[in-house]
C-alpha cells in the first residue's frame, strides 16, 4: 500500500522542476569540471601547455581579440555567411520539400535528380563554385546553402509524406478549402519535423562555414583557425572552437526558444531534452 | 428524409462493397447497421458522408443529393481524430470557424457541460482518456448542429462501462436537437440500445438482409426480457445474414464477379 503511495507521489513529481536547479546548470558541470582540472594540472606543472594551452590562456587569447575588435569582425563574417548560406539553403528546401511531398508528379519529377544531387559530397563543389562565383562571399555562401539544403528538403518531404491521411479526411470532412487545409490542417502537422530539420540544416551551416572559410578567406572564424596553426597558436585555433561551439549552441537555441509557443501541444516528454 | 437508393460500389480492384442498397430513414430517426466484417457497412455510411462517392445510385438528405460531405451531414469516427495541436474547446469548435469567437465559447462550453466534461477545454487532447476523446470528437461533429449524424463504430474501441456510458451520454445529445442518427456497429447489443430500427448487412456483396423495428421504449432496461429478445432476433439476423449464400437477388447475369 505504502509502495504504490510513494511510487504515485514519484511520478507526479518528475515532470515538475527539480528544486530550483535550472536545467543547464546540469550541462556546464561536465566541462566546467574537465577545464578546472586541467587548469590545475597546468599550475603545478603537470602537463606540458605548448600545444594545449590552459584555458587561462585561452581566455587570455579571447580576451585580447575582443579588445582589438578583431574578433567580433570575425565573428560577423561567419555569422553573415551562415545567414545568407543557411537562409537560402532553408528556403528552398522548404519551398522544394513542400512540393514534392505534396505533388506526386514534382516527386518523380524531381526527387530522383535531387536524391542523386545529395550523394555527391557537398564538398566536391567547391572548385566548381570558386570557378562559377569567383572567391569572396558568393562561392562560400553557395557551399553553405548546398549544405543546409538537404536535411531540410529530406525532412520537409518526409513529414509531409507522414501526415496521418485520417486527419486530413477530418479536414475534408467539416470541408475545408484548398488553403484552409493547408493551413489548418497541414502546416500545424508537419511543423515539429520541419523544425528538427531546420536545425540539422543549421548545424551542417556551421559545418560548411568552417569548410569555406578554411579553404580562402581573410576573416571569420574559420580564418583564425588557418591562421593559428600556420602561426603555430594553438591557444588561438581553441579559442576560435570555443566560439563556434558557443555559436551554434546559441544558434540552436534561438530555434528552439522562438518555435517553443507553436509546439506547446507536443508531449513534454519530446520537450524536455 | 436521408434517402439511399439503389447504392452500389465496386472498387477499383473489382470487388463488389455494396449491390443495390436501398434504404429510407426518417428525420430524427436512429438507425443502427449491423453486419459482419466485410458487409460495406463503413462503406455505407461513407458513401452517404460524401467522402466517397458510389458508383452507381444516389444519396440524398431533403431531396438534396449528397455528392461532397455536406453542412447538413457530421461525421464521428471509429477513432476519435482529435487534431492534437488544438485544446479540446479549439477541437470542438473545430467546424465554427465561421462564426464569432464569443459565440463558438459559448457553444463549446454549453456541449462540455452536458457531457461531464466541464473545465476540460484548454486541455490538450493527449490528456484525454479513449472515452474523452470520443466525446470530445461527437461534440465536434454536433456543435454544428447537423440533420444527420454518422458515426462508424464510435465505441468500438472501449471498454463494455465506458461504451455503456457514452451510449447513454450519446442518447441525451441525440435527444437535444433530434437529429437523423446513422450508427454502424457489429455490437448486437449497442444495436438493441440505440436503435429505432436495426438493419442488418449481409456480406459479399452487401445488401440489406433485415430491417428490424426496435419499438422499447426509452431509457431502456438492459436486463429486461423485452431487451434481451431483441438482442434475439437482431443476433438472429445477423447469423442468418452470415450463413446466406452469396445469391443474386433478381438477374443471374450480375454475379459475374462471385463465380469463383
Amino acid at each position: 500500500m505504502s509502495d504504490t503511495q510513494t511510487i504515485a507521489v514519484a511520478t507526479q513529481a518528475t515532470p515538475r522542476k527539480q528544486r530550483g536547479v535550472p536545467s543547464f546548470v546540469y550541462g556546464l558541470i561536465l566541462p566546467v569540471t574537465a577545464a578546472a582540472l586541467y587548469e590545475l594540472a597546468f599550475r603545478m606543472g603537470m602537463v606540458e601547455a605548448r600545444l594545449l594551452p590552459a584555458p587561462s590562456r585561452i581566455a587570455e587569447t579571447l580576451l585580447k581579440l575582443a579588445r582589438s575588435g578583431e574578433l567580433s569582425v570575425h565573428i560577423a563574417a561567419t555569422l553573415m555567411r551562415i545567414a545568407f548560406g543557411f537562409g537560402l539553403g532553408a528556403v528552398t528546401g522548404v519551398l522544394l520539400g513542400v512540393l514534392t511531398g505534396s505533388s506526386i508528379t514534382a516527386r518523380r519529377l524531381l526527387d530522383p535528380t535531387l536524391q542523386a544531387l545529395r550523394a555527391i559530397p557537398s564538398l566536391a563543389w567547391v572548385p566548381l563554385f570558386i570557378l562559377w562565383l569567383g572567391i569572396f562571399e558568393p562561392s562560400k555562401i553557395a557551399l553553405i546553402a548546398v549544405g543546409c539544403f538537404f536535411p531540410v528538403y529530406l525532412g520537409v518531404m518526409g513529414s509531409i509524406a507522414n501526415i496521418d491521411r485520417k486527419i486530413v479526411e477530418v479536414g475534408r470532412a467539416f470541408r475545408l478549402s484548398r488553403t484552409a487545409l493547408a493551413r489548418r490542417i497541414l502546416l500545424p502537422a508537419i511543423l515539429p519535423d520541419t523544425i528538427v530539420a531546420l536545425r540539422s540544416g543549421l548545424g551542417l551551416g556551421f559545418m560548411f562555414v568552417v569548410a569555406a572559410e578554411i579553404m580562402g578567406a581573410s576573416e571569420g572564424l574559420g580564418y583564425l583557425l588557418v591562421d593559428g596553426q600556420q602561426l603555430g597558436k594553438p591557444d588561438q585555433i581553441l579559442a576560435s572552437i570555443l566560439c563556434f561551439a558557443v555559436l551554434g549552441k546559441l544558434s540552436d537555441w534561438i530555434i528552439v526558444i522562438a518555435t517553443r509557443p507553436l509546439l506547446t501541444w507536443q508531449d513534454s516528454f519530446a520537450r524536455s531534452e | 428524409m436521408l434517402r439511399l437508393a439503389h447504392l452500389n460500389k465496386v472498387y477499383a480492384n473489382g470487388a463488389c462493397a455494396l449491390d443495390d442498397v436501398t434504404i429510407d430513414i426518417e428525420a430524427g430517426e436512429i438507425v443502427t447497421l449491423v453486419g459482419g466484417s466485410g458487409c460495406g457497412k463503413t462503406t455505407l455510411l461513407r458513401l452517404v458522408s460524401g467522402l466517397e462517392h458510389p458508383t452507381s445510385g444516389t444519396v440524398s438528405v431533403d431531396g438534396e443529393a449528397i455528392f461532397a460531405p455536406h453542412p447538413a451531414i457530421g461525421m464521428v469516427f471509429q477513432e476519435a481524430r482529435l487534431l492534437p495541436w488544438l485544446t479540446v474547446a479549439q477541437n470542438i469548435g473545430f467546424g465554427l470557424a465561421h462564426l464569432p469567437a464569443g459565440e463558438c465559447k459559448d457553444l463549446v462550453e454549453d456541449a462540455l457541460l452536458k457531457v461531464g466534461l466541464a473545465g476540460y477545454g484548454t486541455r490538450w487532447p493527449r490528456e484525454l482518456s479513449g472515452g474523452q476523446a470520443q466525446r470530445v470528437s461527437i461534440l465536434r461533429a454536433l456543435v454544428t448542429k447537423p440533420k444527420v449524424l454518422l458515426m462508424d463504430e464510435p465505441f468500438s474501441a472501449l471498454d463494455a462501462l465506458t461504451r455503456g456510458s457514452l451510449q447513454d451520454h450519446l442518447l441525451a445529445l441525440w435527444d437535444a436537437h433530434r437529429p437523423t442518427l446513422v450508427l454502424v456497429t457489429h455490437d448486437v447489443e449497442e444495436a438493441a440500445a440505440l436503435a429505432d430500427r436495426a438493419i442488418v448487412l449481409q456480406p459479399r456483396p452487401g445488401r440489406v438482409f433485415a430491417d428490424i423495428r426496435v419499438e422499447l421504449p426509452r431509457p431502456r432496461d438492459r436486463l429486461s426480457q423485452d431487451f434481451a429478445e431483441t438482442k434475439r432476433i437482431i443476433m438472429n439476423a445477423l447469423d442468418g445474414s452470415l450463413s446466406q449464400p452469396a445469391l443474386s437477388k433478381n438477374n443471374a447475369g450480375a454475379t459475374a464477379g462471385s463465380w469463383w
